[in-house]
């Protein structure tokens, strides 16, 4: 076996299967709601059951979103020129041809961009969806938390099954990282070669 | 749905003819079996003072004087409007929560609602109420007398015709032919199902002159909600795009090349 590096820790890994089994689960029953899907209801018993479901799930996710602020966001908000051209040239994804990229650091710019995006509509949509569950029938009230919590569902829904895509099919191996959290070294050199210098890697 | 303006009913109100008897409250209380609640004293005849869990309808008694009739009293009966285009039935999350029935009429089943209460948010009328086990509560048109040809029970019971019921065309023409040159609701959210003869602005009669669906509502309705069909929809073609035309990076193998 080649030499790997742990690019996530334990914690980092469980907490993000915990945000992505939860977010799925709100995105299915949201789409129930949002259309009234019988079909969609009927795997939960009951229409009183799946709302008990969307809300207690909500709270599961907001405890994994807020978790993640930790780990991720100094990194996300930290970003250089090298960023600025990665962004550019957008991130070697617009071509077929190995295009050398900006060296990145743990994070690569669109990981960070996506990374804000989720926090901020991720909190929009936490904090409207407790609004609508335990403040009920305070009418202007429920109205701007029900549409600002619509709006960041349709947000969701575009940058959620993008990060899916990148993170299995468009990038073939970077999967293991949310499951043992390695990588092999040779490749971490490609990637992540700031980071690397960081821990005296490279 | 089988509403159509053939068949679609309504009831006429008219607070002119009137009397205030409140029979109208009490016959709904009955065939609804719908507990009575302590009277509180507003000042006024006005009991309950608003819309509860247990009161689908009441009559609201409006002092209005002014110069030409010093002693204006309105009793105007008030209860869910049945709209043809409904912000309840729009924004609830529940199937089967709040349906159409074949009359016309904006009925609920209290089995199917998951106590959201946005339709409070999406009713232009501030009509639906919560009972104490949190499920919807308001006028249905007694869907199930309707049903079988039966009038609702406050008009059956009303003794002097302000609450009339019937085909909804026949029932504007009535009022027209009676000298009412418009109908409050004939037009308003593709028509209501509860009419109202007022021979004054509807503000006089405590009623909104434009009543309307928030517009929040009407942009998630109209824009929203195919957004989220067309984003995901989008994103998944773009993505399958995206590896037929630019393909996979391949780290790995280029590491092991090199």
């Amino acid at each position: 076996m080649s030499e790997t590096v742990r690019k996530a820790t334990t914690e980092e890994i469980i907490n993000h299967w915990v945000l992505a089994v939860s977010c799925i689960l709100l995105i299915i029953t949201g789409y129930g709601f949002l259309f009234q899907l019988k079909q969609v209801y009927a795997l939960f018993g009951s229409n009183y059951a799946m709302k008990v479901v969307h809300n207690w799930t909500g709270i599961v996710f907001s405890i994994a979103l807020f978790s993640t602020m930790f780990s991720y966001l100094h990194e996300a908000l930290s970003m250089d020129s090298d960023d600025w051209n990665w962004l550019k040239m957008g991130g070697g994804y617009l071509t077929k041809k190995a295009v050398a990229v900006p060296p990145m650091g743990r994070l690569n710019t669109g990981q960070k961009l996506y990374y804000l995006v989720i926090v901020i509509v991720g909190l929009g949509i936490a904090v409207s969806g407790f609004i609508i569950w335990l403040v009920p029938g305070i009418r202007t009230l429920t109205i701007v938390a029900h549409l600002i919590h619509n709006l960041c569902f349709v947000l969701f829904v575009v940058a959620v099954p993008a990060h899916i895509y990148l993170g299995t099919l468009a990038n073939p191996g970077v999967l293991r990282i949310m499951i043992d959290g390695m990588v092999p070294l040779e490749v971490a050199k490609k990637r992540y070669p700031k980071w690397m210098k960081e821990i005296g890697k490279l | 749905m089988a509403t159509t303006p053939a068949n679609r009913k309504a009831l006429l109100i008219s607070p002119e003819v009137c009397i205030g008897c409140r029979g109208c409250q009490t016959a709904c209380k009955s065939w609804n079996q719908l507990p009575g609640q302590k009277t509180i004293n507003s000042g006024s005849y006005q009991n309950p003072p608003d819309l509860t869990p247990s009161a689908y309808n009441i009559i609201r008694y409006s002092e209005v004087p002014s110069g030409a009739n010093p002693v204006q009293w309105l009793f105007v009966s008030r209860r869910c409007m049945h709209c043809g285009d409904a912000g309840c039935m729009k924004i609830c999350p529940a199937p089967g929560a709040l349906y159409r029935t074949n009359e016309g009429a904006v009925a609920f089943d209290k089995e199917k609602c998951i106590g959201c209460k946005l339709c409070i948010a999406g009713c232009p009328f501030d009509v639906p109420r919560y009972d104490a086990q949190g499920k919807v509560s308001k006028c249905h048109l007694c869907f199930d007398r309707i049903a079988e040809g039966l009038a609702p029970a406050c008009a059956k019971t009303c003794p002097t015709g302000a609450i009339k019921f019937g085909d909804r065309d026949e029932l504007i023409s009535l009022a027209k032919k009676a000298g009412y040159a418009k109908v409050y609701g004939e037009a308003d959210l593709t028509g209501l199902g509860t009419l109202y003869a007022f021979k004054d602005a509807p503000r006089i009669y405590g009623m909104n002159d434009n009543p309307a669906i928030p517009e929040s509502v009407i942009f998630w309705h109209n824009v929203l909600k195919p957004l989220a069909v067309i984003g995901l929809g989008g994103v998944v073609a773009g993505a399958l795009m995206h590896y037929v035309a630019v393909g996979p990076h391949k780290d790995d193998e280029e590491v092991k090349k090199s």
